[in-house]
């Protein structure tokens, strides 16, 4: 049986820099030049200050932090993830960027108990060459 | 008292309306329900087309399968309804953003007191494309789509599942308990005879045996997506007492307006409950009401987990409490609150918010027949999720 294709990131003039980390294993978010405020997913202008020069750099990151939220997948509107059924998504946030949260597969069988605030670490998973996505591991068990 | 901000200048009624069949998959084309629809709401209203001179809608296609948005096919803008019912509208103007029927109600009730338009037709068409309806062969994800379809998630239901998941951790709540909830919608959408599910109530081991689509969303926390059109038609009070029904007046209004998400790819539950507060706010304001003076609070249910939000963001409850408040016949139309009476959409089918609408118009215009509740003279209609949805206050009496 031939294995359907997921759909792979097609970065864009704002997000070019999050994927480019992402295929080295590194993450980096979204700073404002002028404010300093990190943004995630990649804005045209900073919430923050809504500066007109419009200027951002992708710095690294650590990827620690602590479960938002998640949900156990039990159906696939993706045909391609069909194949996955169950599977763990979570959103975290961020031990180094305030409020900013990530969305990512948890790496961990749908039965894992899990709970507001388990802590997690990013990792990369390369799907494509030259595409690598991020993935939650748990961290502490 | 609160302060009055965004109060209309001079009332505005609803005067009429027109429903389709509500079916899995029409036989007619999305258009042509939407024209038969439109001319049964103008004749009901006691109008020929011609008095119309406005039309209103908000004509997304909620799917997240790719599907063409094709007016008159998929869609029907309010500009399509006007030329295709041989009509040069003075005044034509869809709603943008989410809570398509608040919103389309007060750009309705804005046009006819600034006198844009004299009779307007407020209507949403619904279709249910073929395929499934979420379901999207998508290869590469560009835009938004890249930070969640290469993770597998994709489409409303699992993205609400994330803040409703947040909302039973953090709470306790358990599945048992909202079956309470869809139970009574349900229920109450069985003895409605154009409801999808007429004569199909379910019981509560249905709920919890029902297939799970993202935890903790089943299938039955989701409304059915089905071809429907509802049609409603406004004017000024004034020129309401010439008509033949009793007119149902709009007293106020209010939408959440999010900002934009810039720290995360979902929303998170505190998002969701301060943009709904903000709506409430408004609601108050605009309308000098209260959360007291609400007989008939038709809450929107489009997904189930939005009933608690709408429960606590309107005050009937503490926030992380709602789970609690709807049992033992807390929210049971024969002996407690009734937000379910008209079934919302979990049990009349994907109307958005025209299940709330057309009970709050039905029982304040005393239409509702056999389900005709008593003392009903004012009524409270939700749609979407109370942060980027909003909500209209109708009643028996213009405001002063």
């Amino acid at each position: 049986m031939t294995e359907l294709t997921k759909p792979i990131p097609v970065p864009d003039p704002r997000s070019e820099g999050f994927w480019s980390a992402a295929a080295r294993h590194v993450l980096a978010l979204q700073r404002c030049e002028s404010c300093g405020r990190i943004a995630h997913p990649p804005v045209v202008i900073c919430p923050a200050c809504l500066s007109g020069e419009a200027r951002f750099t992708f710095v690294p990151i650590s990827g620690r932090g602590r479960l938002r939220t998640w949900t156990v997948m039990r159906d696939a509107f993706l045909p391609a993830f069909r194949q996955e059924i169950p599977w763990v998504i979570g959103e975290a946030e961020l031990d180094d960027a305030r409020g900013v949260r990530l969305l990512a597969r948890v790496a961990a069988p749908a039965e894992t108990r899990l709970t507001l605030g388990t802590p997690v670490e990013t990792v990369f998973e390369d799907v494509a060459p030259g595409v690598a996505l991020p993935v939650f591991r748990l961290l502490g068990s | 008292m609160t302060s009055a901000r965004g109060r209309l200048r001079s009332p505005v009624a609803i005067v009429g309306y027109g429903l389709s069949p509500i079916e899995r998959r029409s036989s007619k084309p999305l258009g042509a329900l939407a024209i038969e629809t439109a001319l049964a709401a103008i004749g009901d209203a006691g109008l020929r087309k011609e008095d119309v001179d406005g039309f209103t809608t908000g004509a997304v296609l909620p799917s997240a399968g790719g599907h063409a948005a094709v007016d008159g096919v998929s869609i029907v803008s309010a500009t399509w309804m006007g030329e295709h019912l041989g009509i040069r509208p003075r005044w034509s103007s869809g709603f943008q953003g989410y809570g398509q029927l608040p919103g389309s109600v007060m750009l309705a009730a804005n046009a006819i007191t600034s006198g844009a338009a004299d009779y307007v037709l407020l209507h949403r068409a619904l279709a249910n494309p073929a395929g499934r309806y979420h379901e999207n062969p998508m290869l590469q994800a560009p835009g938004g789509a890249q930070w969640t379809a290469p993770q597998g998630l994709w489409g409303p239901p699992a993205q609400i599942a994330l803040p409703y998941n947040e909302y039973m951790q953090r709470y306790g709540a358990t599945r048992e308990e909202m079956a309470t909830v869809v139970v009574e919608l349900r229920n109450n959408g069985s003895r409605i005879p154009w409801s999808y599910w007429n004569g199909k109530p379910i019981t509560v081991d249905d709920y919890m045996n029902a297939r799970m689509i993202a935890d903790p969303i089943s299938i039955l926390d989701c409304d059915i997506p089905i071809d429907g059109v509802a049609a409603f038609v406004l004017t000024s009070a004034e020129r309401a007492r010439d008509l033949p029904h009793r007119p149902v007046y709009v007293s106020g209004y209010g939408q959440g307006s999010p900002t934009a998400l810039t720290s995360g790819t979902v929303w998170t539950l505190d998002e969701m409950m301060e943009g709904g507060r903000i709506a409430c706010q408004r609601l108050w304001e605009s309308s000098g009401l209260t959360r007291e003076d609400i007989d008939l609070p038709q809450l929107y249910d489009g997904f189930s987990p939005l009933v608690y939000l709408w429960l606590e963001v309107l005050g009937y409850c503490p926030e992380g409490e709602a789970h609690h408040f709807v049992q033992n016949g807390a929210i049971s139309t024969a002996t407690g609150l009734p937000i379910a009476s008209g079934g919302g959409a979990l049990g009349n089918g994907r109307l958005h918010g025209v299940p709330q609408m057309l009970e709050c118009y039905l029982q304040l215009s005393r239409r509702a027949g056999d389900r005709q509740l008593a003392n009903m003279e004012v009524g409270l209609a939700c749609h979407s999720s109370p942060h980027f949805g909003g909500a209209v206050l109708y009643t028996t009496e213009p405001s002063t």
